[in-house]
């Protein structure tokens, strides 16, 4: 039984080496030296004209696009909500108080953030009339300013610590941009905190409002310098002495018929939740 | 044959040492020597049944067994016998428990592939959990669902076969319950397990022979045997020794087999296990059985595939760690990787597209037991088929008269349309009145419906044939043996002092059981008073009896010229393989007329100087469709070999008659015949045809059977032994062929196991045949095997298709995985997108391949060759995935990017994206136009994205099967 084996195995040996390299028919794994060229040849052909044919058809689709507005928008019929800085993990802003180095990623991307919104940047900007859509017909498209003061306590003007120094924290909230958006009524972010108690909440501009005058949006290539709204919450915690406080706040778009702010299966359409701990 | 038996044959009694003998000294050694016993005892079932009881003598019979043949043996000694040799009974096998038949189904072959797919996708997820709590559960229902598909198509298969594999449960069946045996003088009934060598046993009509007897006395009995044999007609027994071959002889009865008629006594020879009958249910248990060519292909198919999916896992895994990706990524793509060349809709789509074949043959009268066998059939490269009942008729017709000194042709097609004779002669009048009135045959009644070739006849297959001859060519034999009463006879089967006569000429003539001669005497119709007396029976003897003989109607004397005539129309209807009877008749004198007391024990009138008319022959003409059948046969390239038990020269006529041995081709002896000299001196290799006779084959080595296989195309196997079939499959086998046996027999159950499908007759065969056989043939015709294997030919054309499609679908499902992982770009095609597309709309359109018609040279072309003629071979996944995968690959690519871009992301913007937009909680991802998408719309546009990805695919998919090449010849 051994023996059968063990000659078996030294078969299949024989086997797999004439499969490698076969001197009588000069075949090298199961071709000739000719049978391969052929066969590489053919592929090289083959998979260059699939490669030349799938480039054609990708550069005349490009020719079809418009370079200014996207072919289909209806995917994104209305905004999400985002919340700014971004928070290292998930949507939860942790920081310790008296460790600058646990909030310091947020106050330089806040900065850099808020770089296009200082007062220098937005010189070449329009002064829009407040509460009314600013459509415009180009060909040169311009944007409004937003002076950086709306936002008070957290413009970093006079915090240049955004409040985290001081345990009370600002958060930007900010509607996503989408071409051609043109909100009803009065838009405006309201935020609220779950827990009542433990903090309170301080939305900037007064009320949450987002004026009428960003909107609606033209696209990068048009509206070039085009500053988005922004809404800032600051979250000050009313007891002060205990050394963690914790609070999930809610905002959500409200005051536009026309900007949803309630999707069972997206949650950051027109709302968004986050949380803060702030360690003593 | 000696007495005790050559060398390398065994007795069956040998057959069953006691077991203390298996006791080796060693427990280790112990099991090795009783596996190598096992082997041994296969190889000996496989001999011949050696016996030589029927040739002893009563008394030695009565010493060997210390039995007295008068009273049996003492209920003491029998019960000691009991003890040393067992009870009465076939062992049955040992069985595998259904559980282990249920497991092999569910892990078996393609299964297993799938399962370590399930296992690879737990593995992974179990990692992602570990290590990263958000991480998405696409490996969790992949597994759950690789898990489901597997067991759900295990259940199906299971269900599909659980059905069959009860050949030791029929075998049981055959066996009585009762036995009526002598002991210590005293007749008792007793259970058949109790029976024991030397019993003296009382078998009657109607009876199960309880164990293998050797006869000692009877009265007018006749067993049947066709069980055994396959011949169907009941066969006198005697208690003289008749012929060197136990089957043969008279004086032996076989366990199982049926007592028609009569009573006989015997003794019992061999019991249980160690009968014919057990050795051959033994044998058929105890075969191993090779896999079948569809379970050899899907295992090379998974070494493909495995090969295929390993060499890509590993590439990219390698590749992904020189990317930069941690290792624990990269273990996980390369799961998935693994996981996304198993195909998981392919073993339903297979299982289906089996299922629907099976079905579709069994409307065409194949009844096809297992599913994988449903292929067999097609890759089949020899057909070795039984004779009767297979390729013939199985019912003697009349083939061809002589009389006037002339032959006549009879129809023998199953309509009986057309041809006719000249029926205006005198002779052919009263050769059909002899042929019907010296006859004990008689149609069954309430059967005035049927066309007279359907009908069902009392008495034996040669005296049907003339019954059914004379209604339907001449006259009702009814009204005539009305008009003709008959007054006296000498059957067939009287024991009377013509015996050792009828034997001697029914080895001569090769006419069975006493079809030596019959007489009857019956009164002339035309109201003479006049007594006529009738003879027929084999013509040799019957033209001793004459001194005239009849030409046109009337008498001249015998001369040396009609003679000579008879001799060679005797030899020529003989040479057709035809069982040929002769006719004679008598007027008997004015002294007998009616009223004379006739007395056929001491005969009291004469019975010489008859009046010869002529003869009549008979075959079991072969079926109408067969010689079709055989040359389509031969035309797809399937050797056909005849295997029967019958005698070479009615086989190679009917070979001749069908096409087995084709026109133009010879045999050695032939070639001899026309050249005129001796058989040695003709150059076998020039013969392409040849007859093999069983007792021939009995001396020859596996050697010389493999020469003749291999060197002569047209076979043909007569007097064969059921050991005798499975050797000659076995040795079709050696040469690489695939084998189908076709048989009814219980004789042919071994061969029928042993085959790489076993062809059961529906109609005619035996139960034992049926279970032991993958396949039924519903209407016994051969014919049906050729729509089978045509069936079968173009499920492995279509299997290959739906393969092919199945597998081209896997390269436009990997590719985006491999380009998420290289380019970072957002994945097109995710998991559960991907299942979707496999087991839901991949599937109905692969299974919808089965149902493509076959190619119109699909019985023109060899059998495949299942050495390299595979399944799925480097050419088919070369197409699938290197050029037919491609081009989807890249259709899908396109689409993909076009609505991309037309949304707002275009290409080059896409390269890198791929962390953020993963990524739950990253809700402003901009697109090349400005726009913040949060996470959800992102996902939406997934979904859009594969179901174009995927109709486009379908579009290039249906157009491909065209192309597709139902079967790749030779690489070039």
């Amino acid at each position: 039984m051994t023996k059968k084996e063990k000659r078996s195995f030294n078969q299949s040996l024989a086997e797999w080496k004439l499969f490698i390299y076969n001197p009588t028919t000069g075949e090298f794994l199961g071709r000739t030296a000719k049978s391969w060229g052929l066969i590489l040849l053919f592929y090289l052909v083959f998979y260059g004209f699939l490669a030349a044919l799938f480039s054609f058809t990708m550069w005349a689709m490009l020719q079809t696009l418009n370079d200014e507005v996207p072919k289909y928008r209806d995917q994104i019929p209305s905004p999400g909500l985002t919340v700014f800085p971004k928070p290292v993990t998930a949507l939860e802003y942790s920081f310790t108080v008296s460790d600058p180095e646990s909030y310091k990623g947020y106050i330089e991307d806040l900065r850099k953030f808020l770089k296009p919104y200082e007062s220098e940047e937005q010189k070449n900007l329009t002064a829009c009339s407040d509460g009314a859509l600013f459509e415009q017909k180009g060909p040169v498209y311009s944007a409004c300013q937003f002076p950086l003061p709306l936002l008070q306590a957290c413009s970093g003007v006079d915090d240049p610590d955004f409040g985290y120094s001081r345990g009370s924290p600002c958060v930007l909230v900010k509607m996503n941009r989408i071409i051609g958006l043109k909100p009803q009524g009065m838009p405006r972010i309201e935020c609220t905190s779950k827990s009542e108690n433990t903090a309170t909440l301080s939305t900037y501009p007064f009320n949450g409002v987002i004026d009428l005058k960003y909107f609606p949006y033209y696209g990068k290539k048009l509206h070039v310098s085009y500053l988005q709204p922004l809404v800032a919450v600051q979250v000050s915690f009313n007891a002060t002495s205990s050394t963690t406080n914790e609070v999930t706040v809610e905002c959500k778009i409200d005051g536009s018929p026309n900007l949803k702010n309630q999707d069972d299966r997206d949650k950051f359409l027109g709302r968004v939740v986050f949380k803060v701990i702030a360690r003593a | 044959m000696g007495r005790g038996g050559k060398k390398g044959t065994v007795t069956p009694r040998e057959l069953n040492p006691s077991p203390r003998l298996k006791r080796g000294p060693k427990m280790g050694k112990r099991r090795k020597m009783k596996r190598k016993k096992k082997k041994t005892d296969m190889e000996e079932l496989k001999k011949e049944v050696v016996l030589d009881d029927h040739k002893l003598t009563l008394e030695e019979l009565s010493t060997k067994y210390s039995v007295d043949l008068m009273m049996g043996l003492s209920p003491e000694r029998a019960q000691e016998i009991l003890k040393k040799n067992g009870p009465n009974a076939l062992t049955p096998p040992p069985t595998t428990p259904e559980w282990v038949k249920f497991c092999r189904q569910l892990f078996g072959g393609f299964s297993i592939l799938l399962w370590i797919g399930a296992i690879l996708c737990f593995l992974a997820y179990g990692i992602q959990v570990h290590y990263k709590e958000d991480s998405t559960k696409d490996n969790l229902y992949l597994g759950m669902v690789l898990a489901i598909v597997v067991m759900i198509t295990g259940c199906f298969s299971y269900y599909q076969e659980a059905k069959s594999s009860k050949i030791m449960e029929s075998f049981r069946n055959m066996v009585p319950q009762q036995a009526l045996v002598i002991r210590a003088g005293e007749k008792m009934q007793i259970n058949v397990e109790d029976v024991v060598v030397g019993d003296l046993v009382e078998v009657k009509g109607g009876d199960r022979i309880p164990a293998d007897l050797r006869l000692i006395s009877t009265q007018g009995c006749k067993v049947d045997n066709s069980s055994l044999t396959g011949e169907s007609e009941p066969q006198t027994r005697s208690p003289d020794f008749t012929h060197e071959n136990p089957l043969e002889t008279r004086n032996i009865c076989f366990f199982s087999t049926n007592c028609v008629e009569g009573t006989a006594r015997g003794i019992v020879i061999a019991t249980g296990d160690s009968t014919v009958m057990g050795r051959i249910a033994t044998l058929t248990s105890g075969l191993v059985v090779g896999k079948t060519p569809i379970a050899a292909e899907i295992e090379h198919f998974i070494q493909l595939i495995t090969g295929v999916a390993g060499f890509l896992g590993v590439s990219f895994f390698v590749l992904s760690l020189i990317l930069g990706y941690g290792w624990l990524e990269a273990v996980i793509f390369l799961i998935g990787i693994i996981v996304a060349n198993v195909p998981e809709g392919l073993l339903a789509t297979v299982t289906v597209c089996l299922t629907l074949t099976a079905k579709r043959m069994s409307r065409k009268n194949c009844l096809v037991k297992n599913l994988e066998a449903v292929e067999t059939l097609g890759s089949t490269s020899t057909i070795c088929s039984d004779k009767t009942g297979t390729l013939t008729q199985n019912r003697m017709t009349v083939a061809h008269m002589w009389f006037d000194k002339t032959i006549y042709e009879a129809d023998t097609s199953e309509e009986q349309t057309g041809k006719t004779f000249a029926k205006g002669s005198t002779t052919w009048f009263i050769l059909a009145r002899i042929a019907a009135l010296c006859n004990r045959a008689d149609f069954k009644p309430n059967q005035e419906t049927l066309p007279i070739a359907k009908r069902a006849t009392t008495g034996d297959a040669s005296e049907s044939a003339l019954l059914k001859f004379i209604e339907q060519s001449y006259s009702s034999v009814e009204e005539m043996r009305e008009q003709n009463p008959k007054v006296a006879e000498i059957p067939f089967n009287s024991t009377n002092k013509y015996q050792p006569r009828q034997e001697f000429c029914a080895r001569r003539a090769r006419i069975k059981a006493g079809a030596c001669k019959e007489m009857s005497i019956h009164l002339q119709e035309d109201g003479s008073q006049a007594h006529v007396l009738m003879m027929k029976g084999a013509p040799e003897r019957i033209l001793e009896f004459c001194s005239t003989y009849l030409l046109k109607g009337k008498e001249y004397p015998m001369d040396d010229e009609m003679k000579k005539n008879f001799q060679n129309a005797y030899l020529e209807l003989g040479g057709l393989g035809e069982r040929v009877l002769g006719f004679c008749f008598l007027n008997l004198p004015s002294t007998f007329s009616k009223g004379f007391r006739f007395n056929t024990d001491e005969i009291n009138f004469p019975m010489e100087n008859l009046c010869f008319v002529g003869l009549i022959s008979m075959i079991d003409p072969p079926r109408a469709a067969v010689p079709d059948a055989v040359g389509k046969c031969r035309s797809a390239g399937i050797k056909v070999i005849m295997v029967t038990g019958d005698h070479p020269i009615t086989a190679k006529a009917i070979a001749k008659g069908v096409g087995i041995i084709s026109e133009g081709n010879e045999t050695a002896e032939d070639m001899a015949a026309r050249l005129q000299v001796p058989v040695s001196q003709t150059n076998p290799r020039e013969a392409k045809a040849i007859v093999v006779h069983g007792s021939d084959l009995k001396d020859m080595t596996s050697e010389q059977l493999d020469e003749i296989l291999k060197n002569h195309t047209e076979i043909v196997f007569a007097r064969t032994s059921p050991q005798q079939k499975l050797i000659i499959v076995e040795g079709c086998q050696r040469q690489g062929a695939v084998v189908a046996v076709t048989g009814d027999g219980v004789n042919d159950s071994p061969a029928l196991k042993k085959a790489d499908i076993g062809i059961a007759m529906g109609i005619s065969g035996s139960d034992v045949s049926k279970q032991a056989a993958d396949m039924i043939l519903l209407d016994d015709n051969f014919a049906s095997i050729v729509t089978g294997v045509e069936e079968g030919r173009l499920i492995f054309d279509n299997l290959k298709k739906s393969i092919a499609y199945t597998l081209t679908s896997n390269i436009p499902e990997i590719t985006p995985f491999l380009l998420f992982i290289i380019l970072s770009i957002p994945l097109p095609l995710g998991t559960i997108t991907i299942l979707c597309i496999d087991l839901g709309t991949d599937m109905v359109p692969a299974i919808s391949l089965a149902y493509e018609s076959a190619e119109s040279d699909i019985m023109k072309r060899a059998p495949r060759n299942p050495k390299n003629d595979n399944l799925v071979n480097n050419r088919l996944i070369g197409m699938a995935y290197g050029q037919i995968g491609m081009i989807q690959a890249l259709a899908g690519f396109f689409t993909y990017f076009v609505i991309l871009a037309e949304n707002g992301f275009k290409p080059i913007d896409l390269l890198g994206i791929r962390l953020n937009w993963e990524d739950r909680f990253f809700n402003d991802l901009e697109d090349s136009y400005g726009q913040q998408w949060d996470h959800r719309g992102c996902k939406v546009y997934r979904g859009h994205i594969v179901c174009h990805h995927h109709s486009l695919n379908e579009e290039t998919e249906s157009g491909k099967t065209l192309r597709l090449a139902p079967r790749p010849r030779a690489h070039p």
